[in-house]
Order: C-alpha cells, then sequence, then structure tokens
C-alpha cells in the first residue's frame, strides 16, 4: 500500500467504522427483521415469508405507496415550476443586493421542518389568517373547513418546506453560464425567448436535475408534512410506516415496510445516476445545511 | 455586465413581481407565527386580543420546556462535536483520490438519502436487537451523530480542496515534518471551515425531529416536545416555542454562513 493511501484510509476509517455500525449493520438489522414475526411475546425469530404475504395481501400499503410516489412526482413538477424563475431571477442580481437576496432565501430554510410546516396552521386553519380574511370580505359567513387537511394543504406544505432544494441547484447552474454565450445570442440576433430556450435552459438541465432528485427523495420520504396538514386521509407511506411502531407495536412488519421503502429510494437513485453524476447532487448543495 | 442587455422591461418587472410572491410566500407563515406568539389569547390564531409577553414566560418557566431546551442544546453540542471532528478526518482523507472513495462516498451520504423514518427505524431496531434501552445520551446521539456527519462533510470537502496544496509542499520542502505542516499550515486555513461545519452540524441536530422521535425514550428534545405539543392540543404557547427555536436556529445557521463566506 502506497504510504499515501495508508494515511488517507487512516484518517477515513473512524467514519467508515461508525457508518458500518450505525447506517450500514442497522439497514441489515432492518432487512432481516422483515422476514420475522410479531406475536403476543414479542419477535419470534423464525424465517417467515408472512409480512411479505400481508403486504401484497392488503391493498391499503400498495395504494399508499402509489399515493406518495404520485405526490412527490407532483410536488416536484410544482417545485419545478415555482423555483425555476427564482433562480432565474437571482442569478439576474448583482452585487450586495445578490447576496442580500440569497441569504433571506435560505433563512426560512434553516428552520426545522416541524415548525415551520406548524406556522402554516395559523394561517389555514379555522381560526386562521386566510379565514379571516374570507370572513371580513363576506366570502364566506362561516369558517371555511376546506383549507387544510386535504391533498391540496400537503403540496402546498411540501413545496413549502423543500422548495430551496430546487431553487439552490438551479441558480448555481444558471450562475454559472458563461456571459460571453449571452452575447453571442444577442451578436447572432437571437431574441431573449430563444437565448433562454437555446442557451439558459439547456445549460441548466444538470441543476434541474439535481433538484428535481433531492426534491423527489424528501418529498417521498416526508412525515411531518403529511402529518400535520394533510389530516387521517392526506397520510404518506412514511407515516404508516410509523404507526406500526408507535401504535401497533409490530416492528417486523414496520421494518418490511421501511425495506420496501429503501429498496425503492435504492432504485430510483440508480436510475437517476445514469441521467446525472450523483457526487454532484450532494456537493452542489454542500453550503447549504438542509 | 453585459448580458443584462437580454433582459427587457417587462421581462425585469416579471420577475421582480414573482420573486416577491415567492418571498412572500416564505416569509408570511414566519411573520404570523411571531405575531400571534405576543397575541393575548388562549386559542392560538386570530383574532388579536392584545399584547403579551407571558407565553415566552411560560416557554422559559415551564420545567418540561426548560429540560427539552436544554437536552437540545447539550445534544446539539455533542453530535456537532463529535460528527465534525469524524467529518474533518474523512474529508482530510477525501484531499486525494484513494481506493474505495466512490463506494464510501455512498455509504458517507446514505444518511441523507434514507427517508427520516427508515433512519430512525434502522437504529430503533438495531438497538432493540442489542437490548440497549432508548435515552437521550446513547441512541438518540447515535442517530444525531449519524445525521450531521454526512453534512459536516459535504461542507467541509470543498474547504479541502480550495486553498493551495503548493503551500504545504513549500513547507515539507524546507523540511517541515507532516505534524508540523499540519499544525502549522493546513489547519489554520481550514479552521473557519470547520467552526462553520460545526455550526451547521449543530443547527442541524438542533432541528431534527423525526429520528430523535423513534430515538429518545422518555427525555424529548425541543423539536420532539413541540410536536407533541402541537399534536396533543395544540397549546396557547405554542407560537411562542416555535419562535424560540426560530431564533436560535436561524442565529446558529446565520453564524455559519458568514464564516463559510468569510473563509473564500
Amino acid at each position: 500500500m502506497k504510504p499515501n493511501t495508508r494515511s488517507a484510509l487512516t484518517l477515513a476509517s473512524p467514519s467508515i467504522a461508525w457508518l458500518v455500525l450505525f447506517v450500514a449493520i442497522p439497514c441489515l438489522f432492518m432487512l432481516l427483521m422483515s422476514f420475522l414475526s410479531t406475536g403476543i411475546f414479542g419477535i419470534q425469530f423464525k424465517f417467515t415469508w408472512r409480512n411479505v404475504e400481508q403486504f401484497v395481501s392488503t391493498p391499503l400499503y400498495g395504494y399508499l405507496l402509489f399515493k406518495t410516489f404520485r405526490i412527490s412526482i407532483f410536488t416536484t413538477i410544482i417545485t419545478l415550476v415555482a423555483a425555476y424563475p427564482v433562480a432565474l431571477f437571482l442569478s439576474r442580481q448583482h452585487g450586495t443586493l445578490k447576496t442580500v437576496l440569497i441569504l433571506f432565501l435560505f433563512l426560512p430554510f434553516w428552520i426545522g421542518n416541524v415548525v415551520r410546516t406548524f406556522a402554516w396552521l395559523p394561517i389555514l386553519g379555522r381560526g386562521g389568517v386566510i379565514n379571516q380574511i374570507l370572513l371580513d370580505l363576506h366570502i364566506v359567513s362561516e369558517p371555511a373547513d376546506w383549507l387544510l387537511y386535504n391533498d391540496f394543504a400537503v403540496y402546498l406544505g411540501l413545496v413549502y418546506v423543500y422548495l430551496l432544494f430546487m431553487v439552490l441547484p438551479i441558480f448555481l447552474a444558471i450562475d454559472r453560464i458563461e456571459p460571453a454565450l449571452y452575447e453571442a445570442a444577442r451578436d447572432l440576433g437571437a431574441s431573449g425567448w430563444a437565448t433562454f430556450r437555446r442557451v439558459t435552459l439547456p445549460l441548466s438541465q444538470p441543476g434541474i436535475l439535481s433538484g428535481s432528485i433531492m426534491v423527489f427523495l424528501l418529498a417521498f420520504g416526508a412525515f411531518v408534512t403529511p402529518a400535520l396538514m394533510g389530516g387521517t386521509s392526506g397520510i404518506m407511506y412514511s407515516n404508516v410506516i410509523a404507526t406500526q411502531f408507535f401504535a401497533d407495536n409490530n416492528w417486523t412488519f414496520g421494518s418490511a415496510l421501511s425495506s420496501v421503502m429503501t429498496v425503492l429510494v435504492i432504485v430510483f437513485l440508480a436510475a437517476s445516476g445514469r441521467f446525472v453524476g450523483l457526487r454532484s447532487v450532494f456537493l452542489s448543495r454542500a453550503e447549504d445545511p438542509r | 455586465m453585459t448580458y443584462r442587455a437580454n433582459e427587457s422591461r417587462t421581462e425585469k418587472a416579471l420577475l421582480w413581481g414573482y420573486a416577491s410572491l415567492v418571498y412572500l410566500f416564505l416569509y408570511a407563515p414566519v411573520i404570523t407565527v411571531t405575531v400571534l406568539s405576543f397575541n393575548d389569547s388562549q386559542v392560538v390564531g386570530l383574532p388579536l386580543k392584545g399584547f403579551t409577553t407571558r407565553w415566552f414566560m411560560v416557554v422559559f418557566t415551564e420545567p418540561e420546556l426548560v429540560a427539552a431546551f436544554a437536552n437540545s442544546i447539550m445534544l446539539g453540542i455533542l453530535s456537532a462535536t463529535i460528527g465534525t471532528a469524524l467529518a474533518t478526518l474523512l474529508a482530510l482523507a477525501y484531499r486525494r483520490p484513494f481506493p474505495g472513495n466512490g463506494v464510501l462516498f455512498y455509504l458517507i451520504v446514505a444518511p441523507i438519502i434514507l427517508p427520516g423514518v427508515v433512519g430512525g427505524i434502522i437504529l430503533l431496531v438495531f438497538f432493540g436487537m442489542l437490548k440497549i434501552p432508548l435515552s437521550l445520551w446513547t441512541t438518540a446521539l447515535t442517530a444525531h451523530v449519524t445525521w450531521v456527519l454526512p453534512f459536516s462533510f459535504l461542507s467541509l470537502y470543498p474547504v479541502m480542496h480550495r486553498f493551495d496544496h503548493s503551500l504545504e509542499e513549500a513547507a515539507s520542502d524546507l523540511g517541515a515534518t507532516r505534524a508540523v505542516v499540519f499544525r502549522r499550515i493546513v489547519f489554520p486555513l481550514i479552521r473557519p471551515g470547520i467552526v462553520a461545519a460545526w455550526l451547521f452540524a449543530f443547527s442541524l441536530s438542533f432541528d431534527e425531529f423525526v429520528r430523535t422521535l423513534f430515538l429518545t425514550g422518555f427525555e424529548r428534545t425541543l423539536p420532539v416536545q413541540f410536536w407533541y405539543m402541537v399534536v396533543e392540543s395544540l397549546s396557547p404557547e405554542a407560537p411562542a416555542m416555535a419562535v424560540v427555536i426560530i431564533v436560535i436556529s436561524v442565529a446558529t445557521s446565520l453564524a455559519g454562513a458568514m464564516l463559510s463566506r468569510q473563509r473564500t
């Protein structure tokens, strides 16, 4: 072994040990647990296909998985459409104003999900701001209930919580475009729209991909937003997994459900890896905490 | 810059208008909660019934809340310290390619990729099988270090690649040992980056919720306490507590961001 390699591995070894012990091995434990069953005396250490059968035979789980997938796809699309102009806007600013605008974009995203999602309740709730406005304008005669606890509220919450993860990589991609390219496009007589379509949009594609992968993953695993804003009918896959542990005390089936989710996430990432370098997905958001 | 000539006046107006709406969307909930935290009403919501600071008094005196507050701060300090120490060594290893660094990268970002619920469950199952009881300072701390480690690493990675390697070479050509090179050249250059990574890690740990919910046992952190406060019965002091959490998260992240700007 070359001395450089040895010193690199020595430096990396504490983290490798930590990640193997507390990520890799626990993942295997979860996978093993998926093939055990829970009896009245606790976990029975005997191999069984029971959880797989239960998953396949109960429509609820497949339905929730599909619903979660659908919500994640739509959230990704909505976030992309909402974020792109913001990224474009930021890339066209200069100097201190640009720094300040970026800072103020980051600020709300430094607040944890629970608090940030909670903040919507006094806006959308029965005694909330929107209802007060609707009442004052005599648009409704009594407080509306339909603002919260439905799919609309979940989408709103998810877009709110994950918008930055789309704006940031697109902004970084647009910001890296050589000004000379815009000049060339103008000199060759391209209109604003043609320049956007032929220069800006293609060159921002890596950012679009990075952002979409990130937002999809985050939405797919969403727990807090559907729980607080979705109500009982608005729950997503993560919520039903948590129920197995907090209410039903069925760790083996809960492990099976979360193994399914983990496998899907890995498949999704492996598939995305064909279009974009996954390393860049993570390193482009290095400056950002969440 | 020259390319701005491509931007027409209407385009500029449209972008400004749209961006203002997005910023309004981002800040409306934060502003609402802040206003409501001073509202002298037993119910969370409108109408505004007068100004009071009593909800903040409740937050700072209720023993359960004070305990959760102390737990979160301590857990944040511990996990940021352990996580950033591990991540610093790891990022130093990544200064040059080494065999297996590609595969290892996936293991490093695994805690970010795994959905939060899964991140909690794998450790719950792991500690459960080993019969290790749940507590803040064992199981929850482990989860927090695992959670902040990849983010610390990702924020330190560019720091390690940014500085001029010829400085190191010059020092060793002049006869400095590796230890001296590290202490006198490398460490002073990366120190602001390490402090910034620590602050981000603290803020991440301070705000962590789902994994903690699975792993904390009886002692609660601030987000977990806040969660139960919202889910079980919406207590009137909830907005005040939210404001306290917001101030701490934003202040630490802001300090981290300032530091990571400075080092360039």
